[in-house]
């Protein structure tokens, strides 16, 4: 495999936005319902082509560029969300999470599309075996918190007792150590490669203030019983910090992280005077 | 002695510590973009992080006393849960702890060392005895496409006239030489350059880019702009690659401050600048740049980031919500009895 297939993008993005449809559409249907899931799980399985496609192409984990860490992000956000409904039977939050799926997908075609065939090497300050973990954990985290999102939007949505609260904390705090272990792991790679474990860059501060934001949630949903539509609407504003955290930071704010948007650019760079 | 004990359950709750953090996260949103580089060190912001630390750590003493006092209880999930948090509170106090110790008596800076040179690392971190970095040699290296693949720089350490030993250092392999630590940042060179007068008279120099070489008997002297290590046209003044494919160097003419030229020459090429003055770029003398630093609070940070994840992985995957589910949100708290670290502090 000498080149990228765009095609498995494509597909995954479509059976991702058909699935998102049908679960909007058919919540009172259970033929169009199933359907849905089908179509999530052939979308999971051609994302999964996409990064072994990377994979092949590159001879390493898909975890290096902006463009692999969306297709990760994705697959393992629709991972948890497939395991998440094998597991409760519950499909009100298909949707929503389908949805940013979809939309995920659509950022790496539209702003990332170059990086799909990217076969440059490594950056030496990439070359450390803290990549793989810090990322994978990042990811994992940013995952958890999607479908949390996904299933707080449902709550936002329906009346009376919300009996997907207590999953939605679930979801949240297991995220929320994925999220701390990937700081921690993040800060252990910094001082190796940068020699400061914190240099409130951009990315680690905003990486800090969703930390933040997802440890005042789960302790006012435990110590203050913040409930309902409080507790939902801040788990969505956590999911929107997650997203400037990965997309505002790197467009808009340059900082150490910056070579997760474009693979070629040198930060550690020569002396030019 | 009642508005003391005020004063410290209000320093001391989780209310204060939820709303510090608050802060410290607004805070940090707005510093990071709109004062980046000098809004983490002020004043205002040191405080937040002081009153943090305050109140996270009067919490976790608070909890790990109570904790004591329960210590006869068998260890069930409840219990391990507790400890998580303990260690998790515990755990952020010691990296603030950590980041403290570093900020006061740590000490960081930039060495630059010329290949075949030495410089005592004394001018960046007060040591006890003379230790000098001697630059043996400093390599890129490259990968089939030209782009560089790792940047060595292999040193010796003399601890007077001692030779302590030869390392190599890479980026994501710093030295780290008896609590000194040393890390490639980054690398540059300096033009051989040799001038020739008309009376026949050499004068050799290393420069660095921008610098000037002036000859005996001429108003005119050379400017060394760049050097570009693989020169070609449609690169303009940028390199094609790092590798030395094709090096070139940029230089000017000046007479009395006027540019009278530019030009682009390879190695060893004896260029005329003036009637029988002329100018030879031999080739180039690398150096690196090491990040040298100290910091007594590294240990400190370290066992506080253990705990954090050690304590989060234990006080979030054990958190007993599996059951919860099944109940009503009004029953949650006779069921699940023990909560947070800070559940007595409210």
């Amino acid at each position: 495999m000498t080149s990228f297939n765009p095609v498995f993008v494509y597909i995954a993005l479509i059976l991702y936005a058909s699935a998102s449809v049908c679960y909007f559409a058919g919540s009172k249907n259970r033929g169009v319902v199933r359907t849905a899931f089908v179509l999530s799980t052939a979308g999971f399985v051609f994302n999964l082509l996409a990064l072994v496609n990377r994979a092949i192409l590159t001879g390493r984990l898909p975890l290096a560029n902006g463009c692999e860490f969306l297709l990760s992000f994705t697959w393992i956000t629709v991972l948890m969300y497939l395991i998440y409904e094998t597991r409760s039977k519950k499909k009100s939050a298909g949707g929503a999470v389908m949805l940013i799926a979809t939309l995920l997908l659509l950022s790496v075609e539209t702003l990332m599309s170059g990086q799909l065939d990217d076969v440059s090497p490594l950056l030496p300050a990439l070359k450390s075996p803290w990549l793989t973990v810090h990322v994978l954990t990042a990811a994992a985290a940013y995952s958890g918190f999607t479908l949390a999102a996904g299933l707080a939007l449902v709550q936002l949505r329906s009346t009376g007792l919300l009996p997907g609260e207590d999953m939605i904390y679930r979801i949240v705090a297991i995220a929320f150590a994925m999220l701390s272990l990937s700081i921690v792991l993040g800060a252990v790679w910094a001082e190796q490669a940068w020699g400061s474990y914190w240099s409130w860059d951009p990315k680690e501060t905003w990486a800090l203030i969703t930390w933040i934001i997802y440890a005042l949630y789960l302790h006012l949903h435990r110590q203050n019983g913040w409930k309902g539509k409080k507790a939902s609407i801040m788990v969505i504003a956590g999911f929107v910090l997650v997203l400037f955290t990965f997309f505002g930071v790197n467009y808009l704010l340059s900082g150490l992280h910056s070579y997760a948007l474009n693979p070629a650019m040198q930060t550690w760079s020569a002396q030019t005077s | 002695m009642a508005s003391v004990e005020k004063i410290y359950r209000l320093i001391s709750s989780m209310k204060t510590g939820l709303v510090l953090l608050g802060l410290i996260g607004l805070m940090s949103a707005i510093g990071t973009g709109f004062r980046p580089n000098t809004f983490f060190q002020t004043s205002l912001f040191k405080l937040m992080l002081l009153l943090l630390f305050l109140n996270m750590g009067l919490c976790t003493l608070n909890q790990l006393i109570r904790c004591m006092k329960r210590s006869s209880k068998s260890w069930g999930k409840n219990r391990l849960r507790q400890a998580g948090l303990l260690l998790l509170h515990g755990g952020v106090v010691l990296i603030l702890v950590g980041g403290t110790v570093n900020s006061y008596f740590g000490h960081s800076g930039e060495l630059r060392i010329v290949e075949g040179n030495k410089v005592d690392v004394a001018r960046v971190i007060p040591t006890e005895k003379p230790v000098l970095l001697r630059l043996d040699a400093f390599k890129i290296e490259f990968n089939a496409d030209g782009s560089p693949s790792q940047y060595y720089s292999h040193v010796s350490i003399l601890e007077g006239n001692k030779a302590k030993g030869n390392y190599r250092i890479s980026v994501n392999h710093p030295l780290n030489y008896g609590g000194i630590k040393a890390y490639q940042q980054s690398f540059g060179y300096l033009v051989k350059v040799r001038g020739e007068s008309a009376t026949g008279e050499k004068v050799e120099k290393s420069l660095h880019e921008g610098e000037f070489l002036e000859i005996p008997g001429t108003e005119r002297t050379v400017k060394v702009y760049k050097y570009i290590p693989n020169f070609a046209p449609n690169y303009g003044m940028d390199s094609k690659t790092l590798r030395p494919d094709n090096p070139r160097i940029v230089f000017s003419v000046y007479e009395n401050g006027k540019l009278l030229g530019v030009g682009a020459a390879p190695w060893g090429k004896r260029i005329k600048i003036d009637n029988r003055i002329y100018v030879t770029f031999k080739g180039v003398q690398p150096f690196t740049v090491l990040k040298v630093k100290s910091d007594p609070g590294l240990p400190l940070a370290a066992a506080g980031g253990v705990m954090l994840v050690t304590g989060v992985c234990l006080a979030q995957c054990l958190a007993p919500v599996g059951k919860r589910g099944k109940q009503s949100a009004s029953s949650e708290r006779k069921l699940e009895p023990v909560g947070g670290i800070m559940d007595g502090l409210q």
